[in-house]
């Protein structure tokens, strides 16, 4: 069986690693080994579920998994939820507590399916005393900002039910970002099995893009323009709304579909705008990173 | 009289939800639904919406709920909507989709004393509407005269606004949407 490492730092910017070493979709049966890996992101855990529900759409056999050897690293994905939705999609290979049990302390959400518009209704819910209390003495959000903050999670798990035709997972936590900011960030990640956006806008967009169309071109239209499959002018907003929030608090956004990702990019960070022939990895995936606001931002 | 429909308990009946929120599209296609069947069965000509107890409102939820509701609206014959209760946190939402639509909405927000323009307002429009809630009903030449206008500027605004359903015209002359008292 072939053996596939997961990074020993699973984030945003690793994930193309783990999908070069899947190789071209459908994959033969392989292990995911996590054996080694020592941290995952938000945006790392929910992809390595996208994965696994991934091979079970496409009714192949199930993963098997090896969990992480390091006990501290098992003990934080049990704790945001990653082994009991795991558990579900994966061969579990190793000691993994499944039932999610004392969230930790920086997680505002833990690893919750979104399948149902329900689904983004109690997330909100939920999220909301938690979301306040933390993105004011943490990320020192204003109270109104707090809402954008919510509003924003709403439209991103919503953009799940409507364009993907399937299900997807959502996660919030906040770290500090020694290295690369230097200060906390808030981030949410989300990650579904669907069909991504080229395919969500090929029968209205491909013919007018022409040659160019492809995985990147999509991205561009829905996060740069707008655009949605629907013709009503009231749809598409959701996007154009956390990039302008975005801009407002430094954030960033970054959305990988298919072979391509693509980044509303801050001056703290320096990934590209576009990166396109990038290895397949199913559905889409979203990170939206929000930083500690310093006095004088505007929020 | 007006008709007042408080969306915080018709939200809880639509959709059987412990929170106060409106979000999602699929929330508020529900409950715009139950606002046009209320607005239906009844002979009011002014609906006010209450947004009192309401949480927050998302994009795609004020869309259904606000923008979709004044598009059915705007084919019957005279029938008003007044938005009441709006907070700060709903402005954002509601004023930037009916923008996107190009419509326009009375609202009352919390701790104000008079309505103001939601959506999409030239200056003209929007001053003329400040202006008649301070004159009350009145004509072009009145509101004219307060605003240092032509006798047709002031028409031009006035019929603006009664066409986006933001005042009452009546043979010639204007009145502001009746308020809550």
């Amino acid at each position: 069986m072939r053996v596939i490492d997961v990074p020993v730092s699973l984030e945003d910017r690793t994930l193309d690693q783990l999908a070069e070493g899947i190789g071209a979709w459908p994959p033969e049966p392989f292990l995911l080994n996590a054996h080694g890996t020592t941290w995952a992101s938000p945006y790392g855990l929910v992809s390595l579920l996208t994965l696994g529900q991934a091979l079970h759409e496409a009714k192949l056999p199930r993963a098997r998994f090896a969990v992480p050897e390091s006990a501290e690293t098992r003990s934080y994905w049990s704790r945001i939820g990653f082994f009991h939705w795991a558990s579900d999609l994966f061969e579990l290979v190793g000691r993994a507590t499944r039932r999610p049990f004392d969230t930790p302390s920086d997680v505002l959400l833990p690893i919750t399916p979104i399948r149902a518009f329900d689904d983004v209704s109690t997330v909100v819910g939920k999220i909301q005393e938690r979301a306040q209390r933390i993105l004011a003495s943490e990320i020192n959000l204003a109270p109104k900002a707090s809402v954008r903050f919510v509003m924003t999670l709403s439209e991103v798990c919503q953009n799940i039910i409507e364009h993907a035709g399937t299900g997807g997972w959502v996660a919030v936590q906040t770290y500090y970002w020694k290295k690369r900011l230097g200060r906390k960030v808030v981030v949410i990640a989300v990650s579904d099995a669907g069909i991504g956006f080229r395919r969500s806008l090929e029968a209205t967009q491909a013919r007018q893009v022409g040659e160019r169309w492809g995985d990147g071109a999509a991205l561009e239209l829905a996060l740069m323009h707008n655009v949605s499959r629907y013709r009503d002018p009231g749809r598409g907003q959701g996007l154009y709304h956390i990039r302008s929030y975005l801009t407002r608090w430094q954030g960033k956004i970054s959305v990988r579909s298919g072979t391509a990702r693509i980044a509303i990019v801050p001056p703290w960070d320096d990934d590209p705008a576009l990166a396109e022939q990038l290895p397949f990895f199913p559905g889409s995936q979203v990170q939206i990173t929000i930083p500690a606001q310093e006095e004088g931002d505007p929020q | 009289m007006m008709q007042r429909i408080g969306l915080a308990p018709l939200l809880r009946e639509t959709v059987a939800t412990p929170y106060s929120d409106l979000v999602t599209r699929s929330t508020g296609a529900a409950l715009r639904t139950r606002i046009e069947e209320t607005i239906s069965t009844a002979s009011h000509r002014t609906t006010m919406l209450d947004f009192t107890a309401v949480g927050l409102i998302d994009f795609s939820c004020a869309d259904e709920v606000v923008a979709q509701l004044l598009l059915r609206v705007a084919g019957e014959e005279e029938h008003y909507v007044l938005l009441f209760g709006v907070s700060e946190h709903h402005l954002e939402a509601i004023d930037h989709v009916l923008e996107r639509h190009g419509l326009s909405v009375a609202a009352l927000p919390v701790g104000e004393g008079a309505p103001r323009v939601l959506g999409f307002a030239s200056p003209d429009v929007a001053m003329a509407f400040q202006a008649i809630q301070r004159l009350g009903a009145g004509d072009a030449k009145r509101l004219g005269e307060s605003l240092g206008w032509t006798v047709e500027r002031a028409a031009d605004a006035l019929q603006s606004l009664a066409l986006r359903r933001l005042i009452q015209a009546a043979g010639g002359t204007y009145r502001p949407l009746p308020l809550p008292a």
